[in-house]
């Protein structure tokens, strides 16, 4: 499992994020990216030294300073479920939506001979 | 690793399109790596976080303590953000201070 499929599966669960610089963010994900730049909703902002607290609608954290998120536990589930959908591992099965496959395009030719543009039935 | 940043980046803009393009021409709030914090009106930014603030305010630091903010601010006017040392955005008005909502919900 990986730390960002983890905080992919976490969208819509309410969370706790703290800054590098001691602020912690208490809210509801909305949405994240590769970077875990995140967005939130439903904020409650606590200063680094815990005692003043400010509220928000929503925010938006840069992924470079969050030291830590705090998520739920049942969150762990749902992306064991997410796990066994066909679309989880990307290694191998990079090629399977549409004919040329997704990363690079048929046109970059990086991976050698363009293979399985079909199917890519490889067993 | 060229063949893979385009996706990336793709990724990268539509979370910060969608979330600062509905930002344009309001005031937002900014903190920066450092304890700064300015608010502006957003008038543009990239997809490196660069933002561009018009009629910006610094909420100045208290000298003993960096990371506490005085009631004093200074006017700034138009600036460039270095989107390197964003750290949080949000809309400026919205943010409010509130009494500690863990104590009646968590007593620990």
């Amino acid at each position: 499992m990986l730390p960002l499929s983890l905080l992919k599966a976490a969208q819509d669960n309410p969370m706790l994020v703290e800054l590098k610089n001691g602020e912690t963010y208490n809210g509801h994900l909305v949405s994240c990216d590769n970077w875990m730049n995140i967005q939130l909703k439903e904020v409650i902002c606590t200063s680094r030294d815990g005692d003043r607290f400010w509220k928000m609608p929503e925010c938006f954290i840069r992924g470079s300073m969050i030291k830590y998120l705090r998520i739920p536990d049942e969150v762990i589930d749902k992306v064991k479920e997410e796990a066994f959908k066909p679309r989880g591992p990307r290694p191998g099965g990079g090629p399977r939506r549409g004919g040329g496959g997704g990363r690079g395009g048929a046109s970059r030719g990086r991976g050698g001979r363009p293979r399985g543009g079909g199917g890519g039935h490889k067993k | 690793m060229a063949a893979s940043a385009p996706p990336d980046k793709k990724r990268r803009e539509t979370l910060l399109s969608a979330e600062l393009g509905k930002y344009l021409d309001k005031r937002i709030r900014v903190k920066f790596q450092g304890g700064r914090e300015t608010s502006g009106i957003l008038k543009g930014y990239d997809q490196l976080l660069n933002l561009v603030l018009d009629g910006a305010i610094e909420y100045l630091q208290d000298p003993k303590d960096q990371f506490k903010l005085t009631d004093e601010t200074r006017s700034l006017g138009l600036v460039v953000c270095r989107g390197t040392a964003v750290v949080l955005i949000c809309p400026a008005d919205t943010m409010e201070p509130i009494a500690n909502p863990f104590l009646q919900q968590e007593p620990s």
